[in-house]
């Protein structure tokens, strides 16, 4: 007999699939949105804010991608020759994939966060971003659809 | 064979190879989520009635809920 020491949470965690009632839950790693940009932190930031048009975020990773800080509009507008790994913001707040959406999007909302969350692995590895516009359209679109049936 | 792993790619590795995936939470948290493939025998039922069914010629791979 062999044990899977971590057990299911850190499985859910690593964003692997599930069976029973939970698969009608919407989980945050079903729908974070994996096209997010990312950097290295050894880039320039004139280079990073070209690639991430229509983006008012890009997440800073390491080659494991690992996240290792997070750029929002201001570093994004900011001195365009200074490195990502010098203008990040450090420890940005991740989220496991397993949370419910209605959960995240609770927090969200009792914090007043309109920017993206981080999905991230248990090891910290980057899954994608939650918007607030999205994650409240998601849930409305299931409530609508619950009524309907 | 190691009687511990860690990473979820070890026990995808395992269960290709044909292991038997069992979960020794409750009904009610198997009912909830498990893991695709796994058989339910709760902890406190675990005797040599409830795992009759198992393939003794097939590694069996348990699992609880974290460390705790």
């Amino acid at each position: 007999m062999i044990e899977y020491v971590p057990g299911k949470q850190a499985w859910y965690e690593e964003n692997q699939p599930r069976e029973g009632q939970a698969v009608d839950e919407i989980w945050i790693g079903d729908v974070a949105d994996s096209e997010v940009p990312t950097c290295d932190p050894a880039d320039r930031i004139g280079d990073v804010r070209a690639r991430t048009a229509g983006w008012d975020t890009c997440v800073v990773v390491n080659s494991e991608r690992v996240v290792m800080g997070l750029l929002r509009k201001k570093e994004l507008d900011g001195d365009s020759t200074a490195t990502a790994g010098q203008v990040m913001r450090l420890g940005p707040s991740t989220f496991r994939p397993s949370m419910t959406l209605q959960d995240l999007l609770r927090s969200m909302r009792d914090h007043d966060i309109q920017t993206n969350s981080l999905v991230t692995t248990l090891d910290g590895r980057l899954l994608g971003v939650i918007s607030r516009a999205d994650a409240e359209a998601t849930m409305a679109h299931e409530s609508s659809a619950e009524v309907a049936s | 064979m190691p009687s511990l792993v860690f990473w979820a790619s070890e026990v995808k590795g395992l269960l290709e190879q044909g292991a038997q995936l069992v979960d020794v939470l409750s009904e009610d948290d198997f009912e909830h989520d498990h893991l695709p493939g796994a058989i339910n025998i709760p902890l406190k039922r675990l005797d040599a009635k409830t795992t009759a069914a198992l393939d003794r010629d097939r590694t069996v791979l348990v699992y609880c809920n974290d460390f705790g």
